[in-house]
């Protein structure tokens, strides 16, 4: 480890980046990148992972300052270096992709001009060839009509989009190191895996070393050779990515939950609920196609999509939060368009919603305390400020949280914490109905698989039922009975989850599934073929494609699909799908993985 | 695109002008002022009065006045508003456009310049206290900046004259725009360092601009503070955001770096920049009159203490016909500049 072996690309030593007040964010890290090699680096958030990532690229994010420490690059220490010849060897020999690549383009240059000068500059080439450089390497990224996209400003593309230009910055100049630095974070799945796909292939066939900087167990496990776990600004492991999960039970779908008794009527049904949004030139957004779904007491039914497919729409026009467009809802027994503002409202107290993220839940002011008696207040006029406080504090203890931070502040608590508050908060109304709008994707993975466990223990507890909206399909497998498949704005497949994750039929979802990272370094998704696949991104909600909405990405498209409405259709096996070609999709001869 | 932006924008400014030209006629005829009396004097007869304020068209009920006053009315001699005419001043019997015509451009070559030599001095002086902080630039700016502000133009103004004229003799008095005893060129664009170049004097055109040395010094003093700030802040913000850090860690040289920076604060810096040049227009009334330049705030002091009514309305509504035309040509400005604008 001490020795520069020969096929070390990068060694750090000692390396240390300090706070103004002197604490070290990174404390004396040491590590090696060898060539070909893709090495993960992992830990909580605030650990020092990005800093240590922008550390070996011999800078500093304001206001800390690189403190000691050495980083070796091609035998010579790059923090000692003078400042000119350091300057070079960045972008030159050690490539930078960082975590929110709009920010990171200049707003007021076009991207061929941002990636043709980072390769002018390193390979001293003429403007001309520059350009032609940067359309190449957009083409090489998988960049549709590169010429036109060089000419796109930052603001104008996708984020997927803007990730690849930032790959294609970092390569042009062919560097033998790249820092990637949570690059998929805010990235739908498919996006993300093809994106993952794309640097381990050019890592593999350049001999590119890489270090990738993740949360994410999937990632790790999947494109990493080795993880370094980070803790409080020290590297405190550093093992092969199978030592690194032995021992983690593989999040294995948690026993398939069997459903309630079917025999209760649904404590909510939409019917061909739709929601569009007008827009200024007589055009609107179509979030919400024709939607109808009903869910039983005690049932969790799981709606996912890539953003934009219209699910946290359809999860609010469910609440009545926004007004649908067309379509009924009936929330227990009761026809929620046909009421009097009075009797929505104590139609409220049934129906509830988690947010995202649990610091828009309340009030920053406010002790948590407060926060908790508040919708009693509202809803529950019978009852005395001893019962109110006797409910509060039954409350906490039902999310397992200690009676003590009824005392504290939104800002004392981390983000898991406050977020099982939030849960106890709606549940204070005893509701018959909850809407989780993805409450895991601003957590991280330990406390993501708490909060399901508690949803899980609270469902067979109180038989509230859930719609849990999520884009995280590990989730979404731990606690959902029925899962529901959206995109742009249509049901495309409906069933169970075990129906939905064993045999997936249509197109869309059997790419969203082969998209998951398995947290099982033995079953990795670059060592088998992948042909579920959709290309590209979800296409504009404004203007529809003609036919089936999937046509322009569907990898078994024919020319039929591009003419012609698919309707959703029940299918053998409990479950209804919208592609006319499902009946013909059969996976046995198919390498399918356990989730 | 730009092109129908415009067209709105010029659509909407008739209107706003519109809106401006109605409220400054029945809003001046409010004030407890009577213009008569300032011009027949206080002692005259009442028959002189009378022929007097039937002369100035007093006499007539407000509406026929408001109908005369857009040329809908009246006996045609005078263009009204719609015409294109802003009437006739009471004190000189000529045409108000006229006269603003020949005020205005003294005004706006003093600005203009004042704006050219703070932005010249503005901008990279901001721009070096961002990339140095701490440094001498940064440092002088600051003592600067309080110092410049904590006086108006006029004190500015009489510290310069003492100082350049009366102490060190470099500059010449505040009497004018040339020197009395010198012939001035043809008045074409009615700028005195134009028409000088435009008669192929460059004699005429040094000495123009060695007379706006000290009025264009006292605006641009003033105006250079707030210039100086903002380009600092803007530029050091930029210097801070993620696509500086990310041009650093891509191994582009300090230059471009900086040139990233002083790009992106640009932008924003342009709307400022169109508030300072409304505020301007108030600073230079003060200006022009100190040094006897004769420009359009000159012209509208002596119509408000002779209640000149016509030229009153006129200068109003010209100077807001300056500022929105300015604010437009920034607003597109800032779009070609800057992509992310959509107009
Ligand atoms: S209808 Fe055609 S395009 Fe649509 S999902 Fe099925 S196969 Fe793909």
């Amino acid at each position: 480890m001490l020795a520069e072996t020969a096929s070390t690309v990068l060694a750090a030593r000692g390396l240390t980046v300090a706070s103004p007040g002197g604490r070290a964010v990174v404390d004396g890290a040491d590590l090696d990148l060898r060539s070909g090699e893709i090495v993960g680096l992992t830990g909580p958030s605030g650990a020092g992972k990005s800093t240590l990532a922008f550390a070996l690229l011999g800078l500093a994010r304001a206001p800390f300052s690189l403190a000691g420490g050495q980083v070796l690059i091609g035998g010579r220490d790059l923090l000692s270096l003078p400042e000119e010849a350091a300057r070079a060897v960045r972008g030159r020999d050690i490539g930078l992709i960082v975590q929110n690549p709009r920010a990171a383009l200049h707003p007021m240059l076009d991207v061929g001009r941002q990636i043709g000068r980072i390769w002018r500059t390193h390979t001293g080439g003429d403007a001309r060839a520059a350009r032609d450089r940067a359309v190449e390497m957009l083409r090489l990224v998988g960049i549709n009509d590169p010429d036109r996209r060089a000419a796109a400003f930052a603001h104008e593309l996708s984020g997927g989009m803007a990730q690849r230009v930032l790959i294609a910055a970092a390569l042009a100049a062919d560097p033998a190191i790249l820092v990637a630095d949570e690059p998929t974070s805010g990235l739908d799945v498919t996006v993300q895996a093809q994106f993952l796909d794309m640097m381990w292939r050019a890592a593999k066939d350049r001999g590119t070393a890489m270090l990738l900087v993740t949360q994410e167990p999937g990632v790790l496990a999947n494109y990493c050779d080795r993880v370094l776990t980070m803790e409080a600004g020290r590297i405190v492991a550093d093992r092969p990515t199978r030592a690194h999960f032995a021992g983690r039970a593989v999040t294995a779908r948690a026993t398939i939950r069997s459903l309630p008794e079917a025999a209760a009527a649904p404590v909510v049904t939409a019917v061909s609920l739709s929601k569009r949004f007008p827009l200024r030139d007589g055009k609107a957004v179509h979030a919400v196609d024709d939607l109808t779904l009903s869910i039983r007491p005690g049932e969790a039914v799981g709606l996912v999509g890539e953003s934009g497919s219209g699910k946290t729409t359809a999860g609010r026009c469910l609440l009545r939060l926004i007004e649908p467009t067309a379509g009924r809802v009936t929330l227990a027994g009761r026809d929620l368009s046909t009421l009097s503002a009075g009797d929505l409202r104590r139609l409220r107290a049934k129906a509830q919603i988690v947010r995202q993220d649990p610091f828009d839940s309340f009030d920053p002011r406010w002790r948590l305390g407060r926060s908790l008696r508040e919708p009693l207040d509202v809803h529950r006029p019978d009852m005395d400020a001893v019962a109110k406080a006797a409910r509060v504090a039954e409350l906490i203890r039902l999310v397992g949280c200690e009676p003590a931070v009824a005392e504290a502040r939104p800002r004392d608590l981390a983000a898991g914490m406050l977020q099982r508050l939030a849960i106890a908060r709606a549940l204070a109304t005893e509701p018959a109905f909850i809407v989780l709008d993805e409450p895991t994707s601003v957590l991280t993975p330990d406390a993501r698989r708490e909060i399901v466990a508690l949803l899980r223990r609270l469902q067979d507890e109180l038989g509230v039922a859930y719609l849990f909206i999520s884009h995280d399909l590990t989730t979404v497998a731990a606690l959902c009975h029925r899962v529901v498949v959206m995109y742009l704005g249509q049901i495309v497949e409906e069933g169970t989850t075990a129906a939905i994750f064993d045999d997936p039929r249509h197109p869309y979802t059997r790419a969203l599934i082969a998209a998951h990272l398995d947290e099982d370094p033995a079953n990795r998704r670059v060592d088998r073929p992948q042909p579920d696949r959709v290309e590209g991104e979800i296409p504009s909600p404004i203007d529809l494609p003609t036919g089936c909405y999937l046509a322009s990405r569907c990898p078994m498209a024919l020319d039929r699909c591009g003419t012609e409405r698919q309707a959703l259709a029940p299918l053998a096996g409990d479950r209804t799908v919208r592609c006319w070609r499902a009946a013909e999709l059969d996976t046995d001869n198919e390498v399918r993985h356990a989730l | 695109m730009i092109g129908r932006f415009v067209v709105r924008r010029i659509g909407v400014a008739i209107v706003q002008l519109a809106v401006l030209a109605v409220a400054v006629f029945f809003l001046i005829r409010l004030l407890p002022a009577d213009p008569v009396a300032r011009f027949v004097g206080l002692n005259a007869t009442p028959e002189a009065y009378a022929a007097a304020k039937a002369n100035l068209g007093l006499d007539r009920p407000l509406t026929e006045q408001f109908a005369a006053f857009l040329g809908l009315a009246g006996d045609g001699r005078v263009p009204g508003l719609l015409q294109g005419g802003l009437g006739v001043s009471w004190v000189s019997g000529a045409p108000v456009a006229a006269e603003v015509a020949a005020y205005l451009p003294v005004t706006l070559e003093l600005i203009g310049l004042a704006f050219l030599v703070a932005i010249l001095v503005g901008v990279p002086v901001g721009a070096w206290g961002a990339l140095k902080p701490g440094g001498a630039a940064d440092k002088g700016t600051l003592v600067y900046g309080l110092f410049a502000g904590s006086q108006p133009e006029f004190t500015w103004g009489i510290v310069f004259i003492f100082v350049f004229f009366v102490g060190l003799g470099i500059a010449p008095g505040p009497l004018g725009r040339l020197s009395p005893l010198t012939e001035p060129p043809d008045a074409i664009t009615g700028a005195m360092t134009v028409d000088a170049l435009l008669a192929g004097r460059p004699d005429l055109f040094l000495e123009a601009l060695h007379y706006l040395m000290l009025p264009v010094l006292t605006l641009a003093f003033v105006l250079s503070g707030p210039i100086i700030k903002m380009v600092r802040e803007n530029t050091g913000a930029a210097l801070l955001s993620e696509h500086v850090l990310y041009a650093r860690a891509a191994g582009l040289p300090a230059r471009v770096v900086a040139r990233d920076a002083l790009r992106a604060a640009f932008a924003p810096s342009m709307t400022l920049i169109g508030v300072l040049f409304g505020f301007m227009l108030g600073g230079a009334v003060l200006v022009e009159s100190m040094f006897s330049l004769g420009g359009l705030g000159q012209y509208a002091i002596r119509s408000i203490l002779a209640f000149d009514y016509p030229a009153i309305q006129g200068v109003v509504l010209v100077i807001s016909a300056i500022s929105l035309a300015v604010y437009l040509i920034l607003d597109v400005a800032h779009a070609m500049l800057d992509p992310r604008v959509t107009l």
